[in-house]
Order: C-alpha cells, then sequence, then structure tokens
C-alpha cells in the first residue's frame, strides 16, 4: 500500500480538477487523488456507501474541499467531517474561489484546518497547490491508525 | 372548528384594543372620583380628555370612538348637574364638542404617523432585500467569475509553456497579451470586490492616532520604492475619531499614489501635513511633486474605474480614489483634490476629531 496517503479532492468543475492534478503532477507528488464530483458523493466516499462500499478502509490523508458544490455544498460537508467521531482527524484544506469573510469565518467555525482562496494567476495556483500538496500529504504527521474509530 | 379559531385569532387583538380603551376610561374615572373624594375638584374633565386622546393615538379610531363615548357618558353621570343622571345639560355642550373634536384630531395624527411608519417599514424592508441581492451578486462575482478567468489563464499559460518556441513573434506577442489581459481582469474583479465591501462591512470607530498610522504607512512604502530618491516631509498629525484598518487604506492608496505619480521624477518630493480645519474638523492633505492632473477632469478624479492616465504609463485600475473617497465619506467626512499637470497634485481629506 502506498503510504504517501490519499488526497481526496471535492471538486465539480473538470477544468478545477485539470489544474489541480496538473500542478499536484508537476511538483512529482505521488499521491494517489481520488476526485469526487459533488458533497454527497464525498460524503459516500468517506462513509464508504454506495459505489464506494468496496474501497479499502484507510481515511485519506487531507481533503482538498470546493465550497460551491452541487447537491450538498462544501460547508455541510464539512459539518458532518467534523462533527463525525470517526471522520474528524481527517485535516480539511478548503479550497475556493471565494474569498468572501463570511466563508472563512463558518469555515474556521466549523473546524476547518487551512483555508486557501484560488489565485487567478496560474503561477501562484500552482505554488498553492504544491505546498498544500507538501504540507499536507507529505511533511504532515498524518493520525496514527489507531485513532481511526 | 378551525374557522373559528382563526376568527377568534382575528378578533383578539381588536377586543384587547377596545379593552385598553376601557382601561383607560376606568383609570381616569377611578382617579377623578379619589380626587373628588378629597373635595379637589376641576381635573375630571381633563383626565377623561387625557384618556381620550391616549386612546385615540395608540389604539386607533375604533376605540377611540368608544373612550369618547364611555368618557362622555361618566362625566355626564358622575360630574355635571344634575349627579348621578345622563341628562344632558345646553351648558354642558362644549365639553362634548371639545373631546369629538380633540378625538378627531389625535386620530387623524395617529394615522398620518402610522401611514408614514407603515411605509418606513416598507422603504426599510425593499432595501434589505435590494441588500441581501447585491451580497448575493458580489458573492456570485467573487466565486463564479474568478473560475473560468483562472482557467484562462491557467490553460492559456501550459499552453504557451507547450508551444512558444514553435510559435512566431507576433502570436508570442498574442499569447502573452491574452495572459496579461486575464491576469487584469482578476485584479478588477478583486479590487471591485474590495470596493463593494468597505459599502456593506460595519466600521469599527475608535480614536487613531494618524501620526502613527501615517509613519506605518510611510515606512512600508519606503521599503517597496528603495530603489528610488524620495524626500518626504511628514509633520505631526492630530488624532481623529474613525474606522482604523479603513483610514489606513486611505493613506496606502495615497501614499502608493504619490509614489507611483512621481516617478518621472528624478528627486519626488511627498508632503503629508495638516491644515487649520474647523473646530470639529481635521484636514490632512498629501502632496507630491509628481505628474499631477488637469484641473478639468477633477471630477472624474474620484469615480469607479476612472483614470486620467493611459494603462501603459502609469499603471492601476482606477479605484484606488474611489474607495478613498467612500471611506471618507462613510466616516462623515469630504475629500477633494488640486493639481495642475507635471506640477504635482495635493489630495485633502477632512475627518472628525476626536
Amino acid at each position: 500500500m502506498d503510504n504517501l496517503g490519499r488526497i481526496l479532492m471535492v471538486e465539480d468543475d473538470p477544468k478545477d480538477v485539470e489544474l489541480t492534478m496538473m500542478a499536484l503532477e508537476g511538483h512529482n507528488l505521488a499521491n494517489e487523488v481520488i476526485v469526487t464530483r459533488d458533497g454527497e458523493e464525498a460524503l459516500d466516499y468517506l462513509y464508504r456507501r454506495g459505489k464506494y462500499s468496496t474501497r479499502s478502509s484507510e481515511h485519506p490523508a487531507v481533503i482538498l474541499l470546493d465550497l460551491k458544490l452541487p447537491k450538498i455544498d462544501g460547508l455541510e460537508v464539512l459539518r458532518q467531517v467534523k462533527t463525525d467521531n470517526s471522520l474528524k482527524i481527517i485535516p480539511v484544506v478548503v479550497l475556493t474561489s471565494s474569498n468572501e469573510e463570511k466563508d472563512l469565518v463558518s469555515s474556521y467555525k466549523l473546524g476547518v484546518n487551512a483555508y486557501v482562496v484560488k489565485p487567478v494567476d496560474f503561477h501562484e495556483f500552482v505554488n498553492a497547490i504544491k505546498e498544500l500538496g507538501v504540507f499536507w500529504a507529505v511533511i504532515n504527521a498524518a493520525p496514527p491508525a489507531s485513532a481511526w474509530k | 372548528m378551525a374557522q373559528s379559531n382563526i376568527q377568534i385569532g382575528e378578533i383578539q387583538p381588536t377586543v384587547k384594543r377596545y379593552c385598553l380603551a376601557l382601561l383607560s376610561v376606568v383609570i381616569a374615572l377611578a382617579f377623578a372620583l379619589f380626587l373628588a373624594s378629597h373635595n379637589f375638584q376641576g381635573l375630571e374633565f381633563s383626565l377623561f380628555l387625557f384618556a381620550i386622546v391616549l386612546t385615540a393615538w395608540y389604539e386607533g379610531t375604533g376605540p377611540a370612538i368608544f373612550a369618547l363615548t364611555l368618557s362622555s357618558l361618566a362625566f355626564d353621570y358622575c360630574f355635571t348637574a344634575p349627579f348621578r343622571s345622563l341628562r344632558v345639560e345646553r351648558s354642558e355642550v362644549p365639553y362634548y364638542v371639545t373631546y369629538i373634536l380633540f378625538a378627531a384630531l389625535v386620530a387623524w395624527f395617529a394615522a398620518i404617523r402610522r401611514h408614514a411608519e407603515s411605509e418606513l417599514l416598507r422603504a426599510r424592508d425593499e432595501l434589505q432585500a435590494a441588500n441581501k441581492e447585491l451580497e448575493a451578486f458580489a458573492y456570485s462575482v467573487s466565486h463564479d467569475l474568478r473560475a473560468p478567468l483562472r482557467h484562462m489563464a491557467g490553460f492559456g499559460e501550459l499552453l504557451q509553456k507547450n508551444v512558444n518556441s514553435t510559435l512566431d513573434d507576433k502570436s508570442q506577442r498574442h499569447m502573452t497579451m491574452i495572459l496579461e489581459s486575464a491576469k487584469r481582469m482578476g485584479g478588477l474583479i478583486d479590487d471591485l470586490l474590495a470596493f463593494s465591501k468597505i459599502g456593506r462591512v460595519e466600521a469599527q470607530m475608535s480614536l487613531v492616532n494618524l501620526d502613527q498610522l501615517v509613519n506605518e504607512v510611510v515606512t512600508e512604502a519606503r521599503q517597496e520604492a528603495a530603489n528610488r530618491e524620495i524626500v518626504w516631509r511628514i509633520d505631526s498629525l492630530p488624532s481623529c475619531y474613525g474606522d482604523r484598518s479603513m483610514l489606513r487604506i486611505v493613506f496606502v492608496n495615497l501614499v502608493s499614489n504619490a509614489i507611483k505619480f512621481t516617478r518621472q521624477r528624478a528627486r519626488a518630493e511627498i508632503e503629508i501635513g495638516c491644515v487649520k480645519g474647523s473646530e470639529h474638523e481635521a484636514v490632512v492633505f498629501v502632496r507630491d511633486n509628481g505628474t499631477g492632473f488637469d484641473m478639468k477632469y477633477v471630477n472624474k478624479l474620484f469615480g469607479v474605474f476612472q483614470r486620467l492616465h493611459y494603462a501603459d504609463e502609469f499603471e492601476g485600475t482606477g479605484i484606488g480614489l474611489a474607495t478613498v473617497q467612500r471611506i471618507i465619506h462613510r466616516h462623515g467626512g469630504t475629500v477633494r483634490a488640486e493639481g495642475s499637470v507635471n506640477q504635482g497634485a495635493t489630495f485633502y481629506l477632512s475627518v472628525r476629531k476626536s
């Protein structure tokens, strides 16, 4: 098994998915990236429901979460993750276009681990993704297996 | 059953209004009787009048007529000859006429007040709705407009990296212009959002030491313009009452403008000082010896996205001075500018003193 840990990306825009993947690959981050396209699918993945019912029980090393999503929005996903005893230790990084104070405050109140506004400039975007990937998926020590209960 | 419940629900407030009318008259009567029992007379008329006026003002026309009738009956029965009788003497008529006139007058005023009140409430609701819409709009701009822009910039950049070596000079230049424009639009959107935020965020008012604030701003600006020769003249400034972070934005904008528009000077001179204002107002100015502007266009200076210089001459989105004006207006102050072409510019702003 890959000891780098998976990255769970929750992003509805395929173009953003592609840009983020390129940024991650461009920096040789070999982590497996799972892409879910809306809040419902993300929760299905985390709770191993529906098409994810057969996935391995290992949790992702980090969740990259967009806020504006179809069906269940990002803040609701964040709320569910952070109020669930078995999921709340997964680091969640909100990665969004919105630099509205309202979203920032709500996210921190719900217990987000980091909040990153996607820069319009591509270089800045690549750097932001790189630093996020390196920090949360490589440098940051993940909670030990005994913590997953 | 359900229907009668609804009716009771509708009737109850009306019953309450009539009960209050009754109560005010009963209190007036009790008070009048109490005074009479202590041989203190002559106030009954005023007491009933007071009860009528109060009812007319607060409870409307129906209860006012009710209070008027009750008061007239009580007044006639208890306080006018013949006592303990409802007979009306000719001499008492002016009393009742006064009651009726007063009740009508006050009910009329009350109706006008209620109308104005409901108009105000309606206007407030409309404003709140419009404000909400505006907020939703700003949110949508911040989220939805930036995404496609990021894609244009991102994929454009990737394309440029992959094919640039095979493109001729002209196509390379076009590629660069596309990317620059995407970047510029990103900047414009961010500026516009920041500008709209100033109108929506609540100001945190406190006593602000302008000396300290300006020093902070200038120290930062100096570091950024370390390669330029700039002579700074900073007088002592008063303290004023305002939102510190907003006033900081004001001085950051004015100082960075002064640095920008003196770029063509070998030796830039920037002066920040204070001229005598009124008793409650301080007038602070920021002066430079830069490129200045034609006073003909002074009224365009503070408009959103208005620029008096070409984009390739001096960069910028044209939102800085609009932001300055908006912040100072929110503080109840005024801004004005003086200048002439190639003779520098001076920006004055008035702020409330402590």
